[in-house]
């Protein structure tokens, strides 16, 4: 009978997938990927929300070797899975929202490098085995033991495409600047994952500018925008800046720091700007402490600069992508992984 | 965890009890009634008037109407076991 089985329709029939196939798992496989990691299969890393089915080393395993994974990135998808789980991220809110938001995750260290994550040319998108299928992992976790299925427990109006995968290291080679995690207190000897709810990236092209302020300001500009939930709350927003513009700013003078304070300011709008439309209410306004009377008011995206997370990330060009953010229910996350 | 086909199920494993769906009740009259405002603005105004039909019209007993911390937060074990004693009804209400 077996035979007469095929393995791709039959997991995808049974909404064990994304909709993509998946690598069939056997248990020749499974013992394969296992052997990424030193640690008991049987070992519980957490209850995936909203349905709270049990991740176990297994059954992480299983999950990266269906998304694709090779078993040195086994790490990498154990370390995810248990920080995204990590109460103030609320990975359950996330499930069930409307929205479309992903978890994104952004790796430094040694061993991002090791096994190839990319923060290069087209880091976001396809073509990278290693950012394709630990992300994947994650999704497929999400999925098929969290039970985060749109138009069952995930009210989500659109998805988005962030949700097939969303994982990415950054472009040290060419960045003028320690990592994000390094400006966090790590050591660069340290592997580290970054999780914050992000948006797919809006790309901001910026080839005219020749200073930073002008560069700054668009960027800036592009972070806000009615109808984004920065402009109402506190949350998360992740700026992925090219090579191009990070050294711009940095032959200028400004550090990370100085480029994350300086855009904190510039991402703002004109209350009458964002009246016009969008998700603007008076007791949202209020509730940011401005008068929703004063058409005058300045809303800024980032009420917490420790909320704005500043990558340098991908390929040669005078681009830097977006990502607005989700909520104050969600903060973002990050710490060290075992490898 | 592998079935006779040779494939392993992703989702086995999971130890959860399935709970089983409430009986529905045929009509509300008489019934006490409990709603969940899930915070979001302008909650209050729709279960308040939603409460109102449920009493006129459809007789229920009483409706208890509870706030949850925030919308995109679980409601509390307390708020859910307190409802449970209190309510033969209980329906997650949304405002928008």
């Amino acid at each position: 009978m077996a035979a007469a089985v095929d393995e791709f329709e039959f997991f995808l029939e049974k909404e064990w997938s994304d909709g993509f196939p998946v690598v069939t798992p056997t248990e020749a496989r499974v013992r394969w990927m296992l052997a990424g990691t030193r640690r008991d299969p049987d070992e519980v890393v957490g209850h995936i929300p909203p349905a709270g089915e049990v991740a176990t080393v297994r059954s992480v395993a299983i999950h990266a070797l269906m998304a694709g994974c090779k078993p040195e990135y086994l790490p990498v998808v154990l370390g995810g899975i248990k920080i995204i789980l990590r109460e103030e991220f609320n990975m359950g809110g996330v499930q069930c929202t409307m929205h479309g938001v992903a978890p994104l995750m952004i790796v430094n260290g040694p061993y991002a490098e090791r096994i190839g994550l990319h923060g290069g040319n087209g880091c976001f998108g396809p073509g990278f085995r290693a950012n394709a299928t630990i992300g994947r992992a994650i999704r497929l976790m999400l999925l098929n033991l969290g039970g985060g299925i749109s138009g069952r427990a995930s009210a989500t109006v659109f998805s988005s495409p962030i949700r097939y995968t969303a994982c990415l290291t950054e472009n040290m080679a060419s960045s003028p600047w320690e990592s994000l995690a390094v400006s966090r207190g790590y050591s660069p000897q340290d592997n580290v994952i970054t999780c914050a709810m992000a948006e797919n990236p809006r790309l901001h092209f910026d080839d005219a500018s020749t200073e930073p302020e002008r560069l700054l300001t668009g960027i800036g500009d592009a972070m806000t925008a009615p109808g984004s939930w920065n402009m109402w709350f506190v949350s998360d927003m992740v700026v992925a800046m090219g090579p191009e513009h990070a050294k711009l700013c940095a032959n200028a003078g400004l550090s990370r720091a100085d480029v994350i304070g300086r855009l904190s300011k510039l991402a703002v709008r004109r209350q009458s700007s964002l009246k016009r439309g969008g998700n603007w209410r008076p007791e949202r306004a209020r509730a940011m402490g401005i008068d929703p009377d004063d058409d005058n008011a300045m809303v800024l995206a980032v009420k917490d600069p420790q909320r704005l997370h500043l990558i340098v990330a991908g390929g040669t060009g005078p681009i830097t992508a977006v990502c607005h953010g989700w909520n104050m229910t969600s903060r973002a996350v990050h710490g060290t992984y075992d490898v | 965890m592998t079935n006779d086909l040779g494939f392993i199920d992703p989702t086995a494993g999971g130890a959860r009890a399935k709970i089983a769906l409430a009986p529905r009740p045929m009509d509300l009259a008489g019934k006490v009634i409990g709603m969940i405002d899930n915070t979001k603005e302008q909650a209050d105004v729709i279960l308040e008037t939603a409460a109102e039909i449920l009493r006129n019209r459809y007789g229920a007993a009483k409706v208890m109407i509870r706030r949850k911390e925030h919308f995109s937060r679980p409601a509390s074990e307390a708020l859910l076991n307190e409802m449970a004693k209190e309510v033969q009804v209980a329906a997650a209400a949304l405002g928008g």
